[in-house]
């Protein structure tokens, strides 16, 4: 029976163990020992040490890259974590026509972000664009959205604020509806108001779910892409103000061909994830309750 | 704590989730790779090539030669891949590492040497002599640009020269008559004011930088000045004519206002620009005639005339050629291909569709003529005054530099001189370490 | 008295921003398809109509002329049914036995496979890349579904789902000695339902909306999937608005269906993906 047990179990978990290791593990480890080499057009590589690494040190284009997807997540994170409070307080609350609400704050959600991208740069547009048509009833100035080079990284973040609400507000509100009501009926007992209740009942409960959205957030946005791509594009005189680290890797990768250069773009990336995940665990004691 | 545990397992994985798929399977498929043997081109076995183009207008004509091409030999068929240019050379390099190379594919002159020099094509000139083709029914520039070390590696598929295309509705509605072939840059700058119309969102002509062979490199030309030296070892853009030249493009936007700036145009590229009758003149190739005349917004109201000139006439000629893998599978029935690629029937086709002005000599005539609304004459005529266009080892990191350096000055972000210097410095670096 | 008209105006107040909301999430959906159906002359029109004067379907007729919009349609449906199957199947196998069999390395291989979702995308794409280039599967639906087939996301959720099941609800079967695929596929998939469910629909998801996989491997437009076909069409038809916004018309267009039909299931499942821990 236990014998039988064993190869019942290696049997169960053999398909996803070995798509695990072929690809996943296997190519992890050959990008390792990549961002050591350096490529030719044509896939022929060398080992070259720490070049890329050291090329990397002084590439002021990957560093402006990197300033970039720092900002963007600066602005992005917290922003949209702070709109999607709102929402779902707001849609937590008893009022009529809460699921037609909830479902048009989701669409976002299901929407291709290809698509997203290519509406938005279409609203944004600064000769027929609609947000300039009705910024127009107020003042005769045409703003260039996504080509002024100040404000084309803020356009884009506001996009991806968009897109993200309804994700963030759908766990916010599973983790509100899991607010156990005595403890608001306690807090009405000893005469809080709803500020007060808000601060120090529902916020620090709410605390985990804020926690586990914080960290997949920030690891998301740092990840950034496909909006970049679509909207600001390679010939974009802006591009330098609004590209972002993956942005950099899939130049080298996949237009440049220089493979090599772009797989140590990817470990550059790798560490700053993990070093950012592991300091949210280390300060989360701080400010997380579990009950 | 548990919670907390859980929780951290979670998060780790939605790290992923929140970016892509999960991969897995098993891979037990045996890949095949080319061994470089070739099959015998007198049998008979079904074979099946693949043919790599870029171009989705000319996929309709590029299906059809390979149609015409299946009748006389029945035994090979072939499959029309269609890549994006942005990608299309990029992917080819990555598939020669993996060995697999389309059987025949699309050149173009930029990256030829690159690919010839790694032996990556396959050479033609025995194929040639014991064919008996004769090369001089193609213009030489263009035979020249598929030529490495004196071996012909590659058939010129066809040509294409810049014009200066128009808006003849907007030309009339401002009273200025249209351009023609006595035109300097002053009257271009001339008629260009006269055409701006600020209310309206009208603008005399585009002054973009995206592709030098549309724009700069002609001005560079015309003023007397090189794109790249002969010996391919430096490029010209620290010369005054370079400098004058890019001055002129750049002053259409800053000093006459009288190109959309470089931000508007990137919102709106100048060829929609132009085809939504905000652009009065527009820069490019004769490549667009064909497109121009399937956008119903202009057929008839558009035309083309030779570019202006300055210190002499010039535009950039560049041309296409059809060359196989060296490593295929099947390069004697990639051969039969090629050779018919090369023959007269096949640039038939390419020039009464209208899609491209064929290589072959004496079979212009029949893409000229194929859209008689437009004076396409004139891009056949600028043979006399055409230079090739600029190529090196690895012109294309060259050309990305480039734009890059250009589109911050042209947007105001840096001064142009800088810009220009910081081209020739890099440039002339690559250049340096192709050598090497 | 004051009370109730207190409790009123909180009331409306809410009301007006959840409307306020509302209305910035709906506007591009409802400008993309306005757009769709006008000409080009009246999408750059200034000022701009909101509605157009007479629907021009054609563009809808048009883009499946210029691009194999068809083919489109069908990869990304294959892709996704084939990598949503798999996953189904993949995952809730290795999930039932991580959750209900102990075996020796158990420990070790489960988080082997957590420390794949440590790792961001781009620090396997090049790899996996020349993996396809090697067996030749570039511009095919090979190289699009197999390395979707299995997931370690899933594999983690439905073994959270297994392992909220009581114990006993097999005992039974396993004194009549039952095996355990018997087991795994009478008793626990049938419970695991609201799992497999939630799986399904991100998975589905994620595949019908993916973007920088199927960019990179295929560019042959007869095997583009609809992501990477908008891509193409934002690159050839650059400023043909009505054109590009009938093409995101088609291609979000299943989806929302989708999600109109199974809402529920939708936000349960992303409600899932969050809390369950």
């Amino acid at each position: 029976m236990r014998r039988g047990d064993y190869t019942w179990a290696y049997l169960m978990i053999a398909p996803t163990m070995l798509g695990t290791l072929l690809f996943h593990i296997w190519p992890v480890l050959q990008s390792v020992y990549l961002s050591f080499t350096t490529w030719n057009s044509f896939g022929n590589y060398k080992w070259s040490g720490l070049d890329n690494y050291r090329r990397m040190a002084h590439d002021a284009e990957v560093w402006s890259s990197l300033g970039n997807t720092v900002v963007f997540t600066l602005i992005t994170v917290p922003v949209g974590l702070a709109l999607s409070t709102i929402a779902a307080v707001l849609l937590n609350q008893k009022i009529r026509g809460i699921p037609v609400y909830r479902t048009l704050y989701f669409l976002p959600v299901i929407t291709m972000p290809a698509a997203i991208a290519m509406v938005w740069k279409w609203l944004y547009n600064g000769d027929f664009g609609l947000l300039n048509e009705l910024l127009g009833l107020f003042s005769s100035a045409k703003v260039q959205w996504l080509t002024n080079p100040g404000l084309a990284l803020y356009s884009t973040a506001a996009v991806a604020v968009w897109s993200a609400i309804g994700y963030n507000m759908i766990i916010i509100l599973s983790g509100l509806q899991g607010i156990p009501s005595h403890l608001y009926e306690a807090a009405s007992m000893d005469g809080a108001g709803g500020m007060r209740k808000f601060f120090s009942i529902t916020l620090p409960m709410l605390s985990p779910t804020f926690f586990f959205l914080s960290v997949i957030s920030i690891i998301s946005t740092l990840q950034t892409f496909e909006l970049v791509f679509m909207m600001i594009g390679a010939n974009s005189p802006v591009i330098g103000r609004t590209q972002t680290i993956v942005y950099d890797f899939f130049k080298y990768a996949f237009l440049m061909n220089d493979k090599g250069y772009a797989t140590s773009i990817a470990m550059l990336l790798f560490a700053i994830i993990l070093v950012v995940t592991v300091i949210q665990f280390r300060v989360q004691k701080k400010w997380v309750h579990y009950e | 704590m548990k919670k907390g545990m859980s929780l951290l397992l979670l998060c780790l994985i939605i790290i992923l989730t929140a970016c892509s798929q999960s991969g897995g399977g098993n891979g037990a498929t045996s890949g095949t790779s080319g061994n470089g043997g070739s099959s015998n081109a007198g049998s008979n076995k079904p074979v099946t090539l693949r043919y790599g183009i870029w171009d989705e207008n000319q996929a309709p004509a590029m299906k059809q030669i390979a149609a015409k091409f299946n009748e006389t030999h029945p035994n090979i068929t072939v499959n029309v891949e269609i890549t994006p240019f942005d990608q299309y050379f990029q992917k080819l390099e990555t598939s020669a590492a993996g060995n697999s190379m389309p059987d025949v594919f699309w050149m173009n002159p930029a990256n030829f040497p690159k690919f010839a020099s790694n032996d990556q094509l396959l050479p033609l000139s025995d194929y040639i002599a014991s064919n008996n083709i004769d090369m001089n029914n193609y213009p030489k520039p263009l035979v020249d640009f598929f030529t490495y070390q004196d071996k012909v590696y590659g058939f010129p598929k066809d040509f294409d020269t810049i014009g200066l295309w128009y808006n003849k509705q907007l030309f009339d509605e401002a009273k200025v008559p249209y351009p023609d072939g006595t035109w300097d840059w002053n009257k271009l700058l001339d008629a260009a004011k006269k055409l701006t119309d600020p209310a309206k969102g009208v603008y005399g002509i585009g002054a973009a930088v995206d592709s030098g062979q549309t724009s700069y490199y002609n001005l560079i030309l015309q003023n007397g000045g090189y794109v790249i030296s002969d010996d391919r070892k430096s490029m010209g853009y620290d010369k005054p004519e370079a400098a004058q030249a890019l001055q002129f493009w750049y002053d259409l936007i800053h000093k006459y206002k009288v190109s959309p700036t470089i931000a508007q145009m990137t919102d709106t590229t100048p060829e929609s620009l132009f085809e939504s009758g905000k652009l009065a003149m527009y820069t490019t190739g004769s490549w667009e005639a064909v497109a121009f005349n399937n956008t119903d917004l202009i057929k008839d109201k558009v035309d083309v005339a030779p570019l202006p000139q300055m210190v002499k006439k010039a535009t950039i000629i560049n041309g296409l050629g059809n060359v196989a893998a060296k490593n295929g599978k099947h390069t004697a029935e990639a051969w039969e291909f090629l050779k018919f690629l090369g023959s007269k029937e096949a640039a038939e086709i390419m020039g009464s569709t209208g899609t491209v002005i064929p290589a072959f000599n004496g079979t212009q005539d029949l893409w000229v003529k194929s859209m008689p609304n437009y004076k396409l004459q004139v891009f056949i005529d600028a043979l006399s005054y055409a230079v090739n266009y600029p190529i090196s080892m690895d012109f294309r990191s060259i050309q990305q530099t480039d734009t890059e350096q250009l589109t911050k000055a042209f947007s105001g972000q840096i001064p142009l001189p800088d810009a220009l210097k910081a081209m020739t410095e890099k440039d002339n670096a690559m250049l340096a370490a192709e050598k090497g | 008295m004051t009370m109730n008209r207190s409790k009123f105006q909180v009331k409306w107040f809410i009301h007006l921003l959840l409307a306020i909301g509302a209305f910035i999430m709906v506007v591009p959906f409802a400008w993309m398809i306005l757009t769709s159906l006008k000409s080009i002359g009246e999408a750059t029109q200034v000022p701009p109509a909101i509605f157009p004067r007479s629907y021009h379907w054609e563009n809808y007729v048009n883009i499946f002329g210029t691009l194999p919009f068809m083919s489109f349609y069908w990869n990304t449906i294959v892709t996704t049914i084939a990598k949503t199957a798999g996953q189904l199947l993949f995952c809730s196998l290795a999930a039932y036995a991580f959750a209900r069999i102990e075996f020796p390395g158990k420990n070790v291989l489960f988080i082997v496979l957590l420390s794949v979702l440590m790792v961001p995308q781009q620090t396997y794409q090049i790899p996996l890349y020349l993996i396809m280039v090697k067996m030749n599967w570039l511009n095919t639906l090979t190289a699009l579904i197999v390395p979707g087939l299995t997931s370690a996301f899933g594999t983690f959720l439905l073994r959270q789902f297994f392992m909220s099941l009581p114990k006993d609800v097999e005992e039974s079967a396993k004194i009549d000695g039952c095996n355990h695929f018997v087991i795994y596929y009478r008793i626990l998939l049938p419970l695991a339902k609201p799992g497999l469910v939630s799986l399904a629909i991100l998975t589905a998801l994620w595949s019908w909306n993916d973007f920088l996989w199927p960019i990179i491997v295929n560019n042959s437009p007869d095997k583009m999937t609809l992501s990477a076909g908008l891509a193409s069409l934002q690159g050839q038809y650059e400023t043909d608005y009505p054109m590009l916004m009938a093409g995101s018309v088609l291609a979000t267009a299943p989806m929302l269906i989708l999600f109109i039909f199974l809402q529920r299931n939708f936000i349960e499942g992303i409600a899932l993906s969050g809390t369950k821990g």
